[in-house]
């Protein structure tokens, strides 16, 4: 586990240095890649492709979450670098309601702190739906891929991302998490 | 929800999506019976899932620099030759760290500066020569940078670390007193002379990389390094996700915004907002009046950040010259003057300190008596056992205390050190009073007053002292 997680920041720092700043990439292309560099030294440590794939989709919104977090605070404290000992003190939970809300400029967006609540909350009552939304959202996995990770049939995958979407989307839009 | 009520919820979405959908409101009332609950909350499901649009639909979009930035090392963590005490902030281009270095068994601020480096040899050489030049810079206005040093695929840069609020903190208390803004501004404006001299430009100077320390000393911070934030030269005006804007374009010269590469005169112009901001408690582009200013530093403030680069100050030398031949006209300006954080609690730390070392070094008496009374190898054992622990326990608090006096930077660093000789010391003094009080004669009065004397010890280190330091902010299990 800390291994892909320090691989896929590995490959985002290589990413960095040769893309322009601000450009950004797609979750599976960095995951994939991922995927390609570890398989070749350690295929052993996992039992397949999809496995590997569960494991990094976990951890890129485990990334995500620590680095919206972060921000977050950072802003709150007024953004300066140095600082002092009366900064940073934001407890990472503290995400206000008004974070759910998508950005308008960014239509599709989401914000990360808000899924990462309303997916956790998911998880107490439907694990597996859970479960998808990271795998596709946050893995970049295509529905086959999916249904081979969680050991379903494409067909419920894609009726159980369809309720789960949904159920999101409402809980996000209402701000009650 | 219940499982049950979300697995009812389910079978019913799952059917209803198959009708068609002006079937579908029939359909519900027909599934959902008298439940009425449950057809509401399956309504709403279904109206969020029509208006789905392209919610979730692509995989999340990842700016890499969120990604190769996400790194968080715990206390304790090694890297190279430092030692990881806690996180102090994140910034736009990485993680500051408390840290103390082990070569040199000195508190350092830690700059981790990874992923842009991995591979982009331009940037590192930048880097590496901006680093080394403002290494140069000796100003006591100037946080001092220690070292550049790779440690695997990451760059780490250990400077001064400094213990103190921001200018901003201060000037969000109210506009400063004239002659307390004139200090400032006079340390700053010699440490950009300094740093323009030595050849740096610090391109993002604002109240936020300004610290005060007690005393009013002010250091300016992150010189060098400022140009990473926006390498390419442009200025801050990305949004982020949020929509919030990265960095403060509000201290930047109009030339340094319209994307002309910035000299000395952007951090003349940085100045002089800064000073206005000191002096009225407000930024000169916000609406409304501040506190009427000073008028001789105001007019050194305007000069400074005219819109035309020719006619400010054309150096810093300049500028310290003004303010120097300048004088404040008494009682101007608003009442803030420099605070003290967590003085008085610091100040208490110090006592208990003090007073611990005095009162273990008057155990000596005691225990010198209990020596007498006891007599022969025991009472030499009890009295040498105690003159040991109460010397040692009583050496290490004045060392702390004088360091907490003279080199507050590195406080940090000598208790971590000596905290576990410090407990093993009050724990052997405790121990030897009791057992002297076990070995006296019982009628004695001294056997009362030792045993008082081990309590009075126990309750001092494992309840007043944590709370002394807790107070003044140095509990180690905590933020600094």
């Amino acid at each position: 586990m800390p291994l892909v997680y320090d691989e896929l920041r590995r490959i985002a720092a290589r990413y960095m240095g040769r893309e322009r700043p601000g450009q950004t990439l797609q979750a599976t292309g960095l995951v994939n890649e991922a995927f390609v560099r570890m398989a070749a030294e350690r295929t052993r440590e996992f039992q397949n492709r999809t496995h590997f794939l569960a494991i990094a989709a976990l951890s890129m919104r485990q990334i995500l979450v620590q680095r919206a977090r972060a921000k977050h605070a950072a802003k709150r404290d007024g953004g300066g670098h140095q600082v002092t000992l009366d900064d940073f003190s934001a407890p990472p939970s503290a995400v206000r309601p008004e974070f759910g809300r998508p950005d308008p400029d960014r239509p599709g967006d989401v914000n990360v702190l808000a899924l990462d609540q309303a997916l956790t909350r998911l998880a107490e009552f439907d694990p597996e739906q859970a479960q998808i939304v990271e795998l596709r959202y946050f893995g970049g996995l295509t529905v086959e891929e999916t249904a081979e990770a969680v050991g379903a049939s494409p067909a419920t995958v894609k009726r159980q991302w369809a309720m789960a979407r949904a159920w999101l989307k409402q809980a996000l839009e209402s701000g009650a998490l | 929800m219940t499982p049950q009520r979300w697995s009812q919820l389910k079978s019913i979405f799952n059917g209803a999506i198959e009708q068609p959908a002006d079937a579908r409101a029939a359909w519900l009332r027909a599934e959902c019976g008298s439940d009425d609950a449950l057809r509401d909350d399956a309504e709403r499901l279904l109206r969020s899932f029509d208006t789905l649009g392209g919610f979730l639909d692509q995989p999340v979009q990842i700016d890499p620099a969120d990604v190769a930035l996400a790194e968080d090392w715990p206390a304790g963590h090694r890297v190279g030759d430092y030692e990881i005490v806690s996180t102090l902030g994140r910034g736009g281009m990485g993680v500051v760290y408390l840290a103390s270095d082990r070569r040199l068994g000195r508190s350092v601020a830690l700059k981790s500066l990874p992923a842009l480096l991995a591979n982009n040899p331009e940037m590192r050489e930048r880097l590496k020569r901006e680093a080394r030049a403002a290494a140069t810079i000796t100003d006591p206005a100037v946080a001092t940078v220690y070292s550049l040093e790779e440690v695997e695929e990451h760059l780490l840069l250990a400077s001064e670390y400094l213990d103190g609020p921001t200018l901003r903190t201060l000037i969000d208390a109210g506009p400063l007193a004239a002659t307390t803004a004139r200090e400032i501004a006079l340390q700053v404006a010699r440490g950009l002379r300094a740093a323009h001299d030595a050849g740096v430009i610090h391109r993002d100077l604002k109240p936020e990389n300004i610290v005060v320390g007690a005393g009013g000393t002010a250091k300016i911070v992150d010189f060098g390094i400022a140009w990473l934030e926006r390498p390419d030269g442009t200025p801050h005006t990305k949004l982020t996700r949020d929509g919030a804007m990265i960095g403060t374009p509000a201290y930047m010269a109009p030339e340094q915004l319209v994307g002309q590469p910035p000299d000395a005169r952007a951090d003349i112009f940085a100045f002089g907002v800064i000073l206005t901001e000191m002096l009225s408690g407000r930024h000169p582009l916000m609406a409304g009046a501040g506190t009427p200013m000073d008028p001789a530093l105001q007019r050194i403030a305007d000069r400074a950040r005219e819109t035309d680069p020719t006619r400010r100050y054309a150096s810093a030398g300049e500028l310290v010259a003004a303010l120097e031949a300048s004088s404040v006209s008494s009682g101007t300006g608003g009442e803030t003057a420099i605070p003290t954080p967590a003085r008085s609690a610091r100040f208490w730390w110090e006592f208990h300190q003090a007073a611990a070392a005095g009162a273990y070094a008057a155990m000596l008496v005691p225990a010198w008596l209990a020596k007498a009374q006891i007599g022969g190898v025991e009472g030499r054992s009890v009295f040498v056992a105690t003159a040991v622990a109460a010397i040692a326990a009583s050496m290490l608090r004045l060392h702390l205390w004088f360091m907490s006096r003279q080199h507050a930077g590195e406080l940090m660093w000598a208790r971590r050190r000596s905290a576990p000789f410090i407990r093993l010391a009050d724990i052997l003094l405790v121990v030897s009073l009791v057992v002297g009080a076990g070995l006296v004669a019982a009628q004695s009065v001294l056997d009362v007053v030792l045993l008082a004397l081990a309590v009075g010890v126990t309750i001092a280190f494992a309840f007043i002292e944590p709370s002394t330091a807790r107070a003044a902010g140095l509990d180690t299990t905590g933020r600094v």
